[in-house]
């Protein structure tokens, strides 16, 4: 009878369960880049694999490029902005935190005070390029140049595990060293199936 | 039967005479004398057996144990009634439970007898478990493997669906909490001949909040929650009954503000139960039930799911009454187990089936000795394991103390994802399943003596539980990540006292204690966590009056520090420090007013002494001190008569 009863509870159609399309489908993706390009102050998108901590993604806004590098190896030649995980670093430019979290809004920004600009600093301990001894009780770091002001698009309180991931929703004005502008939303940090690393910006450029 | 009701009369006369109580008082008391003599329970043994022969030590919370703790779900009752319980958080505000010493996946919950699918760190969906159609909850103690196989090597803990035979019923209820905490249930019940109805919805909410102070967590996380169950009887003949069920639940809780996680569950059965004569029956039933887990992307509006356990269950069990009283129980259950996680390779799948059949022997010697014995044998296709337990019991009577003794075999076969885990812990480090995992085995003994005079009952017992091959995690330093293990010998002894008093003016009081101790090897991966005395406490007092009437319940449970001690490293397990957790005690007072027919107005001041934990940790409880709720619960069937 248990036998029976096996085969028969076995070969249901249910044994799988009920109602998978209530959900959606996660939509996995390889295009990274320049997946939309920004054109006559319509905003572009920009998706970016920054789910390896030994890398920099680096974005060339005027080229609609992206390189992504060893933290160990040389920057490229022409670069704007690079991400590592959720930090951000400029290639000798300053970043302006907006009040925006529209980011057409930022298209009447164009007179943002040069002092809200943030320029890069110098850091030891920020850029963490391993965690997998986090357990044993420390992490590797490598030196680098920082954006804090841009960083802030996404806090990351790690005083409590799992940590707890705030996006600032906010519009970041970027101030090219050649005086170029672009205004630069983080729109999500984590692809369809909750990975985070994979980061989605919304960008206006030429601002 | 007759000694009772010898008992019953005499207590009748004596307080008719003696007493100057009104008539309705006077019922009120042998009502109550009656309910106690006359409960039935069925977890312990399987089939209907009366509370006070039965071997298997029970604890019943009753309806108006339910209705007096103001609990939402199961968690919440639990800590209300019980000492030696305790829910706290795992990693992430995940409900975590300990049960005299043993964790939420030795402890079987059952509704209705049915198991339910799904975990989170090893833990059921406990807030799946609400009591707004709950009749009664069973708790045993101790392992019942032997009668209902793995998971049950700590304990069952049935909750059992309300059931009327009043033509209708119908009640709508609502509450509301400080942190805009929200409660609204509706039950409905229709008997009509041969077929009976009982609908039950409930949904809460609750905001997210900061903590006051500071710990390992800093803010809950709130959320909500809607349940929807049908269950239909018919009675096809006087002797064959069958019901269907169904259910619904869902879950949303805002741990991110990107990512929402939910929870969802579809459960559905059908069982049949034929009286084939006098003293024999048959149940087949089937039960389905699955469990569910996807992320809410906020910002992308979709909805992925990436865990699904589904269980189908067939199960039988035949009952044979031998010479009027000794009855054997024979049965089996075949089920279907397919989890699919995101803690498997590739977010992957794995199935299994298990098997098992078992029978029980209840012998009846006299009203004053009974004795069971019964065993088991299972079957786990994905490990090919096989393994066999036993239990033996008894009851016997003197005057009015009942000594009960048990010896059972427990058992806990290694679940999918202890066997199959491969997770990548946010780069940090991998955990890996071990598919050569042997069964958690444990030989537990359980004795006990109860006291009982009129509305008196004093329980003392002790109880001692040997695991061997317990599963836990370790450091691998071959794999450099966690591994799921065994380990050896965790002993976990402890003493059990309850007493419970009524009166005949309305007052009732009931105090338990539990010691429990646990210990484990020096050098395993494991340290106990229990916390060595608990207490549980209620005071209450009922008055009824023709149009009016109120009842008062202070409920407390005190629960005793705990040190720990605590690995420094986790790749090894020879050197600890001993951190030390707080006790805490949380008292609630619950006032409810029956102010018109059916109506009841509920007021509730919860933690009453204003407990504010100086540091978070994940077993203090999440409170920012001294909360207010109020209700109204409307019996509108009653508004008819």
């Amino acid at each position: 009878m248990i036998l029976a009863g096996a085969i028969c509870i076995m070969s249901l159609s249910s044994c799988e369960g009920i109602f998978s399309d209530i959900y959606d489908e996660p939509v996995t993706t390889s295009e990274y880049g320049f997946v939309e390009p920004s054109t006559k102050g319509e905003a572009g998108k920009i998706y970016v694999n920054a789910t390896d901590y030994k890398r920099w993604t680096y974005i060339d806004f005027s080229d609609e490029r992206i390189d992504t590098l060893g933290v160990d190896e040389a920057e490229p030649a022409d670069w704007d902005i690079a991400i590592h995980r959720y930090d951000v670093k400029t290639n000798g430019g300053a970043v302006a935190e907006t009040t925006e979290s529209d980011i057409y809004k930022a298209i009447g920004l164009g007179n943002i005070a040069e002092e809200s600009f943030v320029e890069d600093i110098w850091t030891t301990e920020t850029i963490i390029t391993d965690v997998s001894n986090m357990m044993a009780g420390y992490l590797e770091y490598k030196e680098s140049y920082y954006n804090p002001e841009m960083s802030k698009w996404l806090n990351v309180d790690k005083s409590e595990m799992p940590p707890i991931y705030t996006p600032s929703e906010r519009v970041y004005v970027v101030k090219m060293k050649n005086g170029e502008r672009a205004a630069v939303k983080l729109e999500n940090y984590m692809d369809d199936s909750g990975v985070k690393g994979y980061m989605t910006l919304r960008y206006i450029y030429p601002l | 039967m007759k000694r009772a009701i010898v008992l019953i009369g005499l207590g009748w006369t004596l307080a008719a005479v003696a007493s100057p109580y009104t008539e309705e008082e006077l019922d009120s008391i042998e009502k109550a004398l009656n309910k106690t003599l006359s409960e039935v329970v069925v977890t312990g043994t399987r089939t209907p057996k009366l509370l006070k022969d039965s071997p298997i030590l029970t604890r019943v919370i009753s309806a108006g144990d339910i209705k007096k703790s103001d609990a939402t779900n199961i968690s919440d009752l639990l800590q209300a009634e019980l000492p030696g319980i305790e829910f706290s958080y795992s990693m992430n505000q995940q409900v975590s439970l300990n049960m005299q010493g043993f964790g939420g996946n030795s402890i079987l919950f059952l509704i209705d007898g049915e198991r339910v699918a799904g975990e989170t760190l090893d833990n059921v969906d406990y807030s799946r478990l609400n009591l707004n159609d709950a009749g009664k909850i069973e708790i045993v103690k101790g392992a019942a493997s032997s009668i209902y196989g793995s998971n049950a090597v700590g304990g069952v803990v049935n909750i059992i669906s309300r059931e009327s035979s009043e033509p209708w019923t119908l009640n709508a209820n609502a509450r509301y909490g400080d942190h805009n905490e929200q409660r609204y249930g509706v039950n409905l019940s229709v008997n009509r001949g041969k077929i009976s109805s009982s609908t039950s919805a409930q949904h809460t909410h609750i905001d997210s909040y900061d903590m006051k102070n500071g710990g390992d967590y800093s803010r809950f996380y709130g959320g909500g929650t809607w349940n929807v169950k049908e269950r239909l009887t018919y009675r096809v003949t006087d002797r064959l009954k069958l019901t269907g069920r169904a259910g619904y639940f869902f879950r949303e809780r805002n741990a991110q503000t990107n990512v929402h996680d939910r929870y969802r569950d579809f459960s559905g059965g059908l069982k049949g139960l034929y009286d084939l004569s006098a003293g024999r029956n048959l149940e087949v039933s089937y039960s389905f039930d699955q469990y569910d887990k996807s992320d809410y992307m906020v910002a992308s509006k979709k909805d992925v799911r990436d865990y699904s356990n589904v269980q189908n269950i067939g199960k039988a069990v035949y009952n044979h009454t031998f010479g009027g009283k000794h009855i054997l129980t024979v049965g089996g259950d075949v089920m279907g187990d397919y989890l699919m996680t995101y803690q498997f390779e590739d977010n992957g799948d794995k199935k299994q089936l298990t098997a098992d059949g078992f029978a029980q022997f209840d012998m009846n010697f006299r009203k004053d000795l009974n004795v069971i014995v019964g065993g088991r044998y299972d079957y786990f296709s994905e490990s090919s394991m096989s393994h066999w337990s036993g239990r033996v019991s008894g009851m016997y009577r003197k005057d009015r103390v009942t000594f009960r003794g048990c010896y059972a075999g427990g058992f806990r076969a290694p679940t999918l994802k202890e066997m199959y885990m491969n997770f990548d812990m946010a780069g940090i480090f991998m955990i890996y399943g071990n598919p050569d995992l042997k069964p958690e085995s444990s030989n537990n003994f359980q004795v006990s003596a109860e006291y009982t005079k009129g509305l008196f009952n004093a329980t003392l017992g002790g109880f001692c539980n040997l695991v061997d091959n317990r599963i836990t995690t370790a450091w691998s330093q071959g794999l450099q990540g966690m591994v799921y293990t065994n380990i050896n010998n965790v002993s976990i002894a402890g003493i059990d006292a309850n007493v419970s008093w009524k009166t005949r003016w309305g007052l009732g009081a009931r105090a338990s204690y539990m010691f429990t101790k646990e210990h484990v090897k020096r050098g395993d991966p494991y340290s106990s966590s229990t916390r060595p005395h608990t207490a549980t406490m209620r005071l209450d007092y009922t008055k009824r009056w023709k149009n009016y009437g109120i009842m008062a319940a202070l409920n407390g449970r005190v629960l005793s520090n705990v040190t720990v001690d605590e690995f420094t490293s986790t790749s090894s397990y020879e050197e600890t420090e001993s951190v030390k957790y707080p006790g805490y005690t949380m008292w609630k007072l619950n006032i409810t007013q029956s102010v018109w027919k059916g109506i009841d107005v509920i007021a509730t001041i919860d933690n009453l002494f204003n407990y504010v934990p100086k540091y978070n940790y994940s077993s203090t409880p999440s409170t920012t001190g001294i909360s207010f709720a109020i209700g109204l619960s409307i019996d509108v069937d009653q508004m008819f008569k």
